[in-house]
């Protein structure tokens, strides 16, 4: 880990950061770069940008909105070779789903530099959009307001970590490489004119630690919330909360972690005659159409939440603002705990579906 | 709803081929009393039961859901059954969660030569069931 400092001039960090993600390509640290850009006034896409000149105009590295998790672009990009390297800007979130997709061999690491920043949370793109961009009164989503990762892992992916959690313009922006980095890419971007970053890096670890306490405690708030409404009131409760679902299955789509390359909701498993769909009913008393919703969502939660990073994309897709994140964090909290899983946080650490131990769990 | 006298609990039972299902078929030939409530499914391995079907059993209104699979080191696949741990131990965190409870879904390792073991599981699983009483999802429009 060695920690570099960014210095932020006259024009401010959005400006700095354009000027050190410009130079990365310039030096041909990465042959592209992923980044947020501004398309139009309050509308934030991705872009693979080999320009320079496109990345200082348009790249917005701190708009706070999540167009989509950008691990599923990233994925999208590296999955296939012939090689070369992507440099890919993520949000803590979103560098947590790409560790996972690298466990799932949906992303090759080997194409990727990592370049994490911090996030102070991203606001509904909607709003963003309608506010063309004025950012500064658009409400925080809730999946954001209780993150207990605001700050990229440093260990995920060998890369670059830009920080700035509790430091002013004055302080600059640090940007700690990374030990797994390799050695000859470490050796350019240290010549790209950074100066020492230690004395900022203590500074905003301090600041970092005391939004961790104020996080924690709102999280806990969430989920005591959260499970009061679903959890002691039985499946008629959760299965209300979804009610509304039209079965579009975009959070599945949104979801940078249901890796199925085909999902078994879209095949003819679910292509019912009319007589199964009049015994069911016949059974129930009626059934709601599109029914198997309750078994569309814990079907989803069986296969991902151990991976489930809490981006809340998922919610931000649903056109019926089904509240999913609330339900896919109350899940992924305890199949996480099952195995102790921490989702995102290495990819050496081993996806719980895969392996097994012997002398582990019950029955024995 | 408690205990209920006349309820009689449904319950889907994904067996084994190689162990759960022999063992059952041993209860059978062995004449061991068991009570009828099981509608049991063969299937090649227990690894290969997704939880998408214990969820369609019971969101159908199946009481209960049983999945036999093989001792550990019996597995016929090397290790499907110690995999069909992990995603049961998944899928009963989440029943809990949720409000289903993990009580209604049931893993055992029962091996072939096992017939009174499977016998007795039934058992003690329709006598659970029937405690534990009628699956709400069952008579529920919206799931």
């Amino acid at each position: 880990m060695k920690d570099l400092l960014v210095t932020v001039g006259q024009d401010g960090r959005t400006q700095a950061l354009r000027e050190f993600l410009a130079k990365l390509l310039e030096v041909g640290a990465a042959d592209a770069l992923l980044v947020p850009a501004e398309a139009a006034p309050g509308t934030i896409t991705h872009v693979l940008a080999r320009d320079v000149g496109l990345v200082m105009r348009a790249a917005e590295p701190l708009a706070p909105v999540m167009p989509v998790n950008a691990a599923s672009v990233v994925s999208e990009v590296v999955r296939k070779g012939p090689r070369g390297r992507v440099a890919a800007l993520l949000r803590p979130c979103e560098m947590r789903a790409l560790v996972e997709l690298v466990k799932l061999k949906q992303a090759a690491p080997e194409n990727i530099l990592a370049i994490g920043i911090d996030c102070l949370g991203t606001c509904d793109p909607v709003a963003y959009r309608e506010a063309s961009g004025r950012r500064d009164d658009l409400p925080v989503r809730e999946a954001c307001r209780v993150c207990l990762n605001p700050t990229p892992s440093e260990a995920a992916l060998p890369g670059i970590t830009l920080g700035f959690i509790g430091l002013d313009s004055t302080d600059g922006i640090v940007a700690s490489l990374s030990d797994g980095l390799d050695q000859g890419l470490a050796a350019v971007i240290e010549k790209l004119g950074l100066t020492e970053g230690e004395a900022a890096q203590r500074k905003r670890k301090e600041a970092v630690q005391a939004l961790m306490q104020e996080r924690r405690a709102s999280y806990d708030a969430f989920i005591k919330n959260a499970e009061s409404a679903v959890s002691s009131s039985g499946i008629e409760a959760f299965a209300r909360e979804l009610a509304g679902c039209t079965g579009c299955h975009n959070c599945r789509v949104a979801c940078p972690l249901c890796y199925c390359r085909e999902c078994i909701f879209d095949t003819d498993t679910f292509e019912y005659e009319t007589g199964q769909f009049l015994r069911r009913s016949g059974r129930k008393g009626g059934l709601k159409v599109p029914q198997d919703t309750v078994l569309y969502h814990l079907t989803r939660m069986n296969h991902m939440s151990l991976s489930c990073v809490g981006c809340g994309s998922c919610e931000a897709a649903c056109p019926v603002h089904l509240p999913l994140f609330r339900l896919f964090a109350m899940a992924s909290r305890r199949t996480q705990a099952v195995f102790g899983y921490p989702p995102g946080r290495s990819v050496d650490d081993e996806l719980p579906f895969t392996t097994f131990r012997e002398e582990e769990l019950e029955p024995r | 709803m408690g205990a209920c006298e006349h309820f009689e609990p449904r319950i889907v039972a994904f067996l084994c081929n190689w162990c759960t299902y022999t063992g059952a078929d041993l209860a059978g030939v062995s004449r061991i009393q068991y009570p009828p409530n099981i509608r049991p499914i063969r299937v090649m391995c227990s690894g290969s039961v997704d939880p998408m079907y214990i969820l369609k059993a019971l969101l159908d209104g199946a009481d209960g859901v049983l999945v036999g699979g093989c001792h550990p080191g019996d597995c016929h696949y090397v290790n499907g059954n110690y995999k069909a741990r992990r995603r049961l131990a998944v899928l009963s965190a989440i029943l809990d969660e949720f409000g289903i409870g993990r009580d209604r879904v049931w893993f055992r390792f029962i091996s072939a030569s096992e017939g009174a073991l499977f016998a007795e599981t039934v058992r003690d699983m329709v006598a659970t069931l029937k405690e534990l009483g009628p699956n709400p999802a069952r008579t529920l429009w919206l799931a």
